[in-house]
């Protein structure tokens, strides 16, 4: 599978250097034998660590960061070497040197994640703690001066600048207020699946119970209208109530937690202009119902990938540069332009598989809070990939989020190998073996404790 | 909690499927939609990756092809070899817009017709590049040259039509002052920009397609539509009509008078033909008064005026011709004053009309299209327009046409070279302008040979002077440039 995975990069990148310059292109050894070299000790890891973790997902995985590089070569080669055009975000010449270094960086974080936790159990204890660290990692972008904190051009204040090197925590919040919430709510899930009063067919919480969801609300909304980021708000705020409903399995939750969000949404696009822009973009995207062109950039978008058509036109072969900041949010369409329907689908069914695999570990598990952990991270994947490529090709108002293991950038990168992780971890606990019980009555019964 | 995980996981499922249906119909149902939007310059700029069509007359001389250019983002620029003499024609293809026959039948030049959708996959299989379908226009190379070259050396604005009255083909489609379609062919924006706007600055119009986007007071041409009303009603080329050298006009103080004031063939009564021949204003006024406005309408709509959809395929300028009030007004429209205006399309639509027994060929610019491989892939086939007058009203409209260059008092009996070519036509010197200041615009419409005709003429000069001067020698190049193009056949 891996070396599957591999191949495919690999003739995907021969592709990129054959439409751009119609021979292969250079580097050929170094980026694809280099991710071969990462993949590699992905793999050895995850045989020493989680021997009975899923086998899919590292594959998989593994595509979509090959992929994802493919794609930041072939963008990073615009404008150079006799091709055509200009991107609206320049990019480095050594784009995709660092994309792949921010693998090796993804590579080791994974096994770290692996190595550090051996048990998901162990991640329960620092429940309070990581939600503590999420939450502050969410709130520094906002206090922080805009010319550190916003992404240029977008109004949207989630990252931290210094020196060159940008981070955006929010990436890494996402994976602590992840254990936060399933933590918080094994602890809590009884109290709030129990008390309370049935109106009208639902079972309505108690008053006091709504505690948490409610600064939970919040919390997404302040970040909204602090950072103008309605994407991740959204993902945390899915993140909670998908957690919460699994923990309590109860609709009222779904229910009190999706009219809360819709309807704070539509509050805020109401005051804060980039919001409401959006909304407005969405609606009206074409320049006859669209004078202000804010949807650009949306436009653009979907053009690439109408232009692509079925079969797309081949890797190199489309102009994707045209859209504005392609190699971040609007990745998918240049996927979708250069290598058509066909090939998007199945980007598409690459990311459903891992979400799969990841809810199949969440059933499988035994232990409450591996449960939850699970299912909401591969909830958040899920949604995650929702509402970037809903939002790229109109389905859903536009919210500039990262896509998983495709877009430009190391945090997003890192966070996801890191999810993948976790993931992992929690499918092996489920699919190791109970100990063997010795046959031989009169024999001490020795029970593996790792 | 793995009842609630499951239902989790259906939730994945459907957002999984709602992006899936989204992208199917983004790029499979919705992607032709959004190649045509407006400001999708991705559509328009992949037409000079690969070979676009060829525009090429009905003779066989390229007019527009693309031609391979080296050190730009594009493979192909497009190329006009003999651009502003077919400028109304074919008109340009730039990196932002097109017209004329590049924008009417850009799906096909450009290989995106639905038509070449099987073709284009054999290329894509078989690993030959994709190529535009060409497109054969009507248009005559030797009758076009001869009207461009007619214009351009008389040096005023105008327009020439000329089209085969048996099947509608336009055989020649010229306007001057014309533009160069090259500089529109550049494939640089920027450039383009400079090029179109100083273009479209300029005052004397090279863009407008005078052949057919402009009108022009008909003047005396118009008495064709009158004597083809008179005939319906009753009239015969020698009914004798009342020709006085001055008419006042009824309820007015207002008097007509012929072209020089002059007394129209002795005066008194006197018979159509001669007032046709001569062209006298005082008869077909009266004519006209009698006739009425309405039925003066309703016969110049059966030509083809008033009529704001006629493409072929550009899209035609309706000609006007609307109600007079009064006896005095309807006595001016009768003699193609007051608010009647032409284009040069419909001066030759008229004579053709004349020249093919009184019924009108729909007129057509695109002969054939054939694809890559040579094959066609649309063949013109001549239709009917309308049934403007019977036969036997345009066999005596065609002797009063045939009086006017044979017979010695006629008004085209003077225009050099004419009698050899056996034309069959009408003068017209239409004044224009507030009280009849500046030039008259000269107009002329024939037919030739009358015997069997192959070639229905209009011409139109603005401020050109007298029709028989200014417009009836042009029309005698392009008509004799085709008689020797069809002898030398």
């Amino acid at each position: 599978m891996l070396v599957f995975a591999v191949a495919v990069v690999t003739f995907a990148y021969a592709n990129v250097g054959f439409g751009l310059n119609g021979k292969l292109p250079p580097g050929l050894g170094e980026y694809c034998g280099g991710l071969a070299v990462l993949v590699l000790i992905a793999h050895l890891a995850v045989r020493r660590l989680a021997p009975w973790a899923d086998p899919l997902m590292l594959p998989l995985a593994a595509l979509l960061n090959g992929l994802g590089i493919v794609m930041m070569y072939r963008l990073q080669e615009v404008g150079r070497n006799g091709n055509p055009g200009t991107l609206s975000v320049p990019m480095s010449a050594t784009a995709t040197t660092t994309q792949l270094l921010y693998s090796a960086l993804g590579i080791a974080g994974f096994i770290l994640v692996l190595l550090v936790i051996r048990e998901p159990r162990m991640l329960q204890r620092y429940t309070y703690t990581l939600g503590a660290v999420g939450l502050v990692l969410i709130a520094i972008p906002a206090l922080l001066p805009d010319s550190i904190s916003e992404v240029p051009g977008t109004g949207a204040k989630i990252q931290i600048a210094a020196g060159g090197f940008t981070i955006q925590p929010e990436e890494f919040a996402k994976l602590a207020l992840a254990v936060f919430f399933a933590g918080y709510l094994v602890a809590k899930r009884d109290v709030l699946a129990l008390a309370g009063r049935r109106i009208l067919g639902i079972d309505l919480p108690r008053a006091r119970d709504l505690g948490p969801v409610l600064i939970a609300w919040g919390a997404s909304l302040l970040m909204l209208f602090f950072e103008s980021d309605i994407g991740t708000s959204a993902l945390f705020f899915g993140l909670f109530v998908a957690v919460i409903y699994v923990a309590t399995q109860r609709t009222s939750w779904l229910i009190i937690g999706v009219s809360l969000f819709v309807g704070g949404a539509l509050a805020v696009s109401r005051l804060s202009s980039h919001v409401g822009q959006r909304f407005d973009a969405w609606l009206h995207p074409f320049a006859a119902g669209n004078p202000s062109g804010n949807a650009f950039q949306l436009v653009q978008g979907m053009y690439g990938m109408g232009f692509g058509g079925v079969l797309g036109r081949g890797l190199g072969g489309g102009q994707p540069y045209w859209t504005p900041l392609v190699q971040s949010d609007f990745v998918i369409t240049a996927f979708g332009e250069e290598i058509g329907l066909t090939g998007l689908m199945a980007l598409l069914i690459i990311y459903g598989l891992i979400v799969q695999r990841g809810l199949r570990a969440a059933i499988l598990v035994r232990d409450p809070f591996a449960k939850l952990l699970a299912g909401g991270l591969a909830f958040t994947l899920a949604l995650q990939v929702f509402v970037i490529v809903g939002g790229v090709t109109r389905l859903i108002p536009l919210t500039g989020i990262t896509t998983p293991f495709l877009s430009q950038g190391g945090s997003s990168l890192v966070a996801s190998w890191m999810m993948i992780a976790l993931l992992m971890r929690i499918s092996d606990t489920a699919r190791r073996p109970p100990p063997q019980a010795i046959q031989d009555e009169g024999m001490t019964q020795v029970v593996k404790l790792r | 909690m793995n009842r609630a995980l499951r239902r989790i996981s259906l939730a994945c499922l459907v957002m999984f499927v709602l992006l899936l249906i989204n992208v199917n119909y983004l790029q499979g149902f919705d992607a032709n939609s959004l190649a045509s939007e407006p400001g999708n310059s991705r559509a328009f700029a992949q037409q000079f990756q690969y070979q676009r069509g060829s525009i090429t007359t009905s003779d066989g001389v390229t007019v527009a092809e693309s031609r391979p250019v080296k050190g730009s983002v594009y493979k192909y620029k497009r190329y006009y070899p003999d651009g502003p003499v077919y400028a109304p024609v074919t008109g340009y293809d730039s990196l932002y817009s097109a017209t004329g026959i590049e924008q009417a039948e850009d799906k096909l030049l450009s290989g995106t017709d639905p038509t070449l959708t099987v073709r284009n996959l054999i290329d894509l299989i078989t690993g030959k590049p994709q190529q535009g379908a060409s497109v054969q226009l009507t248009i005559n190379s030797r009758a076009q040259q001869a009207a461009y070259s007619a214009l351009k050396s008389m040096g005023k604005s105008g327009a020439v039509v000329a089209m085969n009255p048996q099947t509608g083909a336009i055989l020649a489609l010229a306007s001057y002052p014309s533009y160069n379609p090259n500089v529109y062919a550049t494939l640089d924006g920027s450039q383009l920009d400079k090029a179109d706007a100083k273009l479209r600055s300029e005052a004397s119009q090279p863009l407008l397609n005078r052949a057919i986007n402009a009108t022009y007071p008909p003047g005396s041409t118009f008495k064709i539509v009158t004597s083809s009303t008179a005939f319906t009603h009753g009239y015969t080329d020698n009914s004798r009509v009342y020709a006085p050298t001055v008419l006042t006009l009824p309820d007015t103080t207002k008097t007509l008078i012929n072209s020089d004031g002059e007394v129209c063939d002795g005066g008194g009564h006197v018979p159509l033909i001669d007032a046709f021949a001569q062209s006298c204003n005082t008869a077909f006024g009266y004519l006209g008064e009698h006739l009425g406005s309405a039925a003066l309408k309703a016969q110049a709509q059966k030509y083809g005026f008033n009529d704001s959809k006629l493409t072929i395929p550009l899209a035609v300028s309706p000609s006007n011709y609307p109600l007079a009030d009064g006896a005095a007004l309807t006595a001016y429209s009768a003699i193609g004053q007051y608010s009647d205006t032409i284009t040069p399309l419909q001066e030759a639509m008229l004579a053709a009309t004349i020249a093919n027994h009184g019924t009108l060929m729909k007129p057509y610019l695109v002969q054939a299209v054939k694809a890559a491989d040579l094959t066609t892939v649309q063949q013109a086939t001549p239709s009917v327009f309308a049934h403007p007058v019977s036969p036997g009203v345009a066999s005596q409209v065609k002797n009063m046409m045939i009086q006017v260059v044979s017979n010695p008092i006629g008004t085209g009996y003077v225009i050099p070279g004419i009698h050899a070519l056996h034309v069959a036509a009408k003068t017209g010197t239409a004044q224009n302008g507030s009280n009849n200041t500046g030039l008259n615009d000269a107009v002329f419409t024939a037919f030739a040979p009358y015997a069997n005709p192959n070639i229905a003429i209009g011409v139109v000069i603005k401020g050109g002077g007298y029709g028989a001067a200014a417009a009836g020698p042009i029309a005698v190049q392009v008509i004799k440039a085709y008689q020797d193009y069809l002898e030398r056949q």
